[in-house]
């Protein structure tokens, strides 16, 4: 019985950590990171949406981020933001896709 | 009704849309489909002379004479071209674009430089003149909607010079007309070193009134011959000469509000103060420390935020502006008669200054983009401004900081404007003693006695 719970505790500990300091994602919460573009992912000039895979730079890990503001759509379009392009972005996790709420250019002159 | 008025009211809406339709396309359609787009040669051909205007202005020349700032030479012109302050530690001269030299983690390089944004192709600089200037200018940058950004990229021609690529393609040259407000945010939003860095402000329907009217910038921004009116930011030195106000008579004059006592206010008080409550951008950079990126190339240090998300400072302002190295920004009083409360979006910078001198140095940032070494920019700089000793002062530089006092023009806002009580209660928005009131005069500032029975009045009848 003592093994049974100090194993209980143990997952229990386990799990709240996870839940205080894991870097996974809940709906509705904002994430901020920063990466590299490696894809875009666009239909034409009158797509309405678009992805765009970052690789976190913290966790070299790719983030595959949905796109659906109309002014980074027309950066897409116009080539201002290109593969290669390291971009600062928050996103919220919405029926499982990573959608952006800010992507910007890290670059200026 | 007849059937002569139907045919007629018919008639009457066709003219009317092909109208319409012909204001909205920019005529030339044709010569450009037939000959090709072969830059400022095509549209001169309608708008002859314009190229060469265009190279005095403050768009090309990056510089112009600057009449209203302390300690300048009246002779000379100032500008992104040359200035030496916090926001943007190198310039065109001593920044110029070119290749930095190679990382020493990685052995890549890179093109970068202050002028990336000047719109000629690099071999015809900021302020260049003549024929090969003329022809030079990226009309299309600014006036078309379906310019390939791709093409705008800097690279290396058969002589070894870095050459910047412009977009001159016929699909580009059949969309021109009048600049949208994304043809002046290619440049205008990333200025400062990224984006909403500088100027701190989105214009957008969500964050500005006139952009939710469906305003675009040269709206107010209105050019004569590519002369731009701007607005009296004392950061801004360089100016075409002409000028732009909320008060204009095209625009919302000197007495804007219904309610008169709110006109009194716009006497000594500047119509920002109340309608652009908040600001946003860079409010601290620091040139003696550039953090490694993600490329492993450096960038300075920067702190920001987002636009409307950090306040504005108010200070009286006549036009006019104090400049030292330690700071820039706007003088004024309450009792010139010209001066009005005025809100200013505030930034400190730090970087290096000459310790003989006391003057700010700038920076080529070649160097420290590749190794993270500022003294070296310090002293590539001081090289190519022809500074004696220039090892001696790079090697002596002192890190200090400048204030510098931005103008906080955009975020323009009806809905979220400053009301009474904002100012006028203890601890409000604006600091009554700093402003030069008496400590008697302030009681009465602060009280809702000013107010009261307008505002309850006013109360009773909206609701």
């Amino acid at each position: 019985m003592k093994k049974a719970v100090s194993v209980m505790v143990l997952v229990a500990v386990a799990a709240l950590s996870i839940l205080c300091f894991g870097n996974v994602a809940s709906a509705g919460e904002e994430i901020k990171m920063v990466g590299v573009i490696t894809k875009i992912e666009i239909a034409g000039a009158d797509a309405k949406t678009a992805t765009a895979t970052l690789k976190d730079n913290k966790t070299e890990q790719p983030v595959v981020i949905t796109v659906n503001d109309d002014l980074t759509l027309d950066k897409f379009k116009d080539h201002r933001i290109v593969e290669g392009d390291e971009i600062r972005c928050k996103y919220e996790v919405i029926d499982g896709k990573n959608v952006s709420k800010l992507f910007r250019k890290t670059a200026g002159c | 009704m007849s059937k002569k008025s139907v045919t007629a009211v018919v008639l009457c809406l066709a003219l009317a849309a092909t109208a319409a339709l012909a204001a909205s396309e920019h005529p030339g359609k044709e010569s450009i489909e037939k000959n090709g787009y072969k830059g400022p040669e095509t549209c001169e051909e309608c708008h002859p002379g314009t190229a060469k205007a265009f190279l005095d202005t403050v768009h090309w020349k990056h510089a112009s004479k600057v009449t209203n700032v302390d300690n300048l030479n009246p002779k000379l012109e100032y500008g992104m071209k040359n200035r030496i302050y916090v926001m943007c530690n190198g310039n065109d001269i001593v920044n110029n674009l070119k290749e930095i030299p190679k990382s020493p983690i990685t052995g890549k390089s890179k093109f970068s430089g202050c002028n990336t944004c000047h719109p000629g192709n690099h071999l015809s600089d900021v302020g260049s003149t003549g024929p090969a200037a003329a022809a030079a200018v990226d009309c299309l940058v600014c006036h078309s909607t379906d310019y390939d950004f791709r093409q705008r990229k800097p690279f290396k021609n058969e002589k070894g010079e870095v050459v910047m690529g412009q977009d001159r393609s016929v699909k580009a040259a059949l969309a021109i007309g009048k600049p949208t407000v994304k043809n002046c945010m290619v440049c205008h939003e990333a200025a400062g070193g990224g984006v909403i860095v500088k100027r701190g402000f989105t214009f957008t329907k969500d964050t500005d009134a006139h952009a939710a009217k469906g305003m675009v910038c040269v709206d107010c921004h209105k050019a004569k011959n590519h002369k731009m009116p701007s607005g009296h930011d004392p950061n801004n030195w360089a100016n075409d000469g002409v000028f732009v106000s909320c008060a204009d008579t095209s625009c919302h004059g000197v007495k804007p509000h219904k309610d008169a006592d709110l006109n009194r206010h716009s006497a000594k008080i500047a119509c920002q103060t109340c309608h652009i409550p908040r600001t946003g951008g860079a409010f601290a950079k620091d040139f003696t420390v550039w953090e490694q990126t993600a490329d492993k190339f450096y960038e300075p240090t920067t702190l920001k935020k987002e636009a409307n998300e950090t306040t504005p400072v108010y200070a009286w302002y006549n036009g006019t502006v104090k400049n030292t190295p330690h700071f820039i920004g706007p003088k004024g009083s309450r009792k010139d008669g010209k001066s009005k409360i005025t809100p200013f979006k505030i930034f400190q910078g730090r970087a290096y200054y000459n310790k003989q001198t006391g003057q700010l140095l700038s920076m080529d940032f070649a160097q420290p983009m590749s190794s993270g070494d500022t003294r070296a920019g310090v002293l590539s700089a001081a090289k190519t401004l022809g500074l004696k000793n220039p090892e001696k002062i790079a090697k002596e530089a002192v890190p200090g900081w400048q204030t510098v006092y931005f103008g906080s023009n955009h975020l323009v806002t009806k809905t979220k404007a400053l009301y009474c009580a904002n100012c006028h209660a203890p601890n409000g928005v604006l600091n009554f003693k700093d402003l030069g009131y008496s400590d008697k005069e302030i009681v009465k500032l602060t009280s809702p006695e000013l107010y009261m029975e307008k505002v309850a009045k006013k109360q009773k009848e909206e609701w």
